[in-house]
């Protein structure tokens, strides 16, 4: 299933990038090679031997919507260099202010902070009345799908990395709650009820207080530590698996409780966004997480009874 | 009800410090060597660790490819025909289908919601619901299969999204419930 949905994402993406490009370069949305038209003012009066000097560039509306075929309704004005060499001469602008599509796409794709487009035409001592070629932009989707891959990819390692040490702390505590004994002691306290759910786990195995506490930490709102709880229960559970790199019954009943989550404590990146108004939706989070959850079970418990699913195929 | 509610918000600032204290206590009592033992336990936490990476770089590196292509407006565009037949507002339909795929990206998406209509509004609600009542399925399946190298996912992937599918349905519906 995973192989399906995994190789369908990359295809996909693939896909949909290609015919967005495609759609891009028949409807020319970007406008490659022909120039837009701009009023440019030189802050201190034209200087033509001048490497660098600072100049106000307009763009009017109606001239915006002309050129891109959209409808802008405000004209547009932002204050940059000019740079003149023997090649030819270059406007350089930083876009932080708001630049209307397509044009933020095109400062995005061709500048390094901020946006450069060649220059036509002779300046004169008032306001010069230019044209503006931006580099040709082309595959922005194809572009993106490629380097989005990349920071994925370097996010992947920085996340699993940041696991250390928590993974760290509770493999430790964990192992002192096993040789004292206290491990035990909970899973003679809970097992009766976590058994009916784990009906696979032999009575008295770690791997069912790992679930309690696992457990027990999503639902307090503690993902920090219900992850590890997770992972170790998950490894006590890999001890009972007759396989190497399938998944059991047990595993996959933990794995759908999780990704349920059992929350009774919203996580905390959503306190810190919604503020206050997070003690309104106490109810309507717990309400939803209890009904996905019995959802959870039943589509873990029925599914693993399916022919396509079963352990020994 | 409102008891509950400090009843649980207690729990969940105790219950950390209490455990981190309460283990080793009581492994003090019990006469276990407390240090040597966490230390041994501790030490797997760097493998593990790094077990992940290959099944974390695999699904994300998925995950984002999909994410950059555009392919979530043409879903909803496509869904939004559908789910409009169950009162299913068009508006939070990105977020019912970026959340098992990506915590940070939902995240994102509650703030653009919030900046577009406001706290108070419905929609940022079922959103926000969504987001606290669910989790990043993918994520989820990477890091607890990866840590064990755990290929073969049998019924894992179908059971997390029958699940997540509900949860965004009743999301929808409860918080209509509860303040439509």
């Amino acid at each position: 299933m995973l192989n399906y949905i995994w190789g369908g994402l990359i295809v996909s993406s693939l896909a949909f990038a290609l015919v967005s490009d495609i759609g891009d370069f028949s409807s020319d949305r970007y406008r490659n090679g022909s120039p837009l038209p701009v009023s440019v003012s030189f802050d201190e009066g034209y200087d033509p031997s001048a490497r660098l000097q600072n100049v106000t560039v307009r763009i009017a509306a109606q001239a915006f919507s002309d050129h891109f075929h959209v409808d802008q309704s405000a004209d547009s004005e932002w204050t940059g260099t000019l740079l003149q060499t023997d090649e030819g001469r270059e406007l350089r602008f930083a876009y932080e202010a708001a630049v209307p599509e397509p044009l933020e796409t095109i400062c995005a794709h061709t500048g390094r902070g901020d946006c450069r487009a060649a220059l036509d035409g002779q300046p004169t001592e008032e306001v010069w009345a230019a044209g503006v070629v931006f580099r040709p932009v082309r595959w922005v989707k194809m572009n993106a799908i490629a380097s989005a891959a990349l920071d994925f990819a370097e996010t992947a390692v920085t996340l699993a990395l940041g696991l250390i040490g928590g993974l760290g702390l509770w493999m430790g505590l964990l192992k002192i709650a096993e040789a004292s004994g206290l491990l035990y002691a909970l899973i003679r306290l809970t097992q009766p009820a976590i058994r009916l759910l784990f009906p696979k786990v032999p009575r008295n195995h770690p791997a069912l207080g790992m679930i309690v506490l696992n457990l027990t930490a999503n639902m307090l709102g503690l993902g920090n530590a219900a992850t590890p709880l997770g992972i170790k229960a998950m490894q006590e559970l890999q001890t009972l698996n007759p396989t190497d790199d399938t998944a059991t019954d047990s595993m996959v009943m933990l794995l759908a409780m999780n990704t349920a989550s059992v929350q009774l404590v919203p996580p905390v990146l959503l306190v810190a966004i919604m503020g206050l108004q997070i003690n309104q939706l106490f109810f309507s989070i717990v309400i939803t997480t209890a009904l996905s959850l019995v959802v959870a079970i039943a589509a873990a418990r029925l599914l693993g009874c399916l022919k396509r699913f079963r352990l020994s195929s | 009800m409102n008891v509950l509610h400090i009843l649980i918000d207690y729990a969940s600032a105790l219950v950390l410090p209490l455990l981190l204290v309460g283990f080793p206590l009581y492994g003090m009592f019990k006469k276990v060597r407390v240090y040597e033992v966490f230390v041994e336990g501790a030490k797997e936490g760097f493998n593990v660790a790094v077990m992940i990476i290959p099944y974390l770089i695999a699904i994300l590196f998925a995950i984002g490819m999909f994410r950059a292509s555009g392919a979530m407006d043409f879903l909803t565009d496509l869904l939004r025909p559908l789910l409009a037949v169950i009162r299913f507002p068009a508006e939070v339909i990105p977020m019912a289908i970026v959340r098992p795929l990506t915590g940070s990206g939902s995240a994102a998406i509650v703030l653009e919601m919030i900046g577009q209509f406001g706290e108070d509004s419905i929609l940022v609600k079922m959103a926000a619901t969504m987001f606290g009542s669910t989790e990043t399925t993918f994520y989820v399946i990477a890091v607890y299969f990866g840590a064990i190298n755990i290929r073969k996912t049998r019924h894992a992937v179908p059971a997390g999204l029958i699940a997540d599918t509900f949860a965004m349905l009743a999301a929808v519906y409860v918080v209509l419930w509860l303040f439509g």
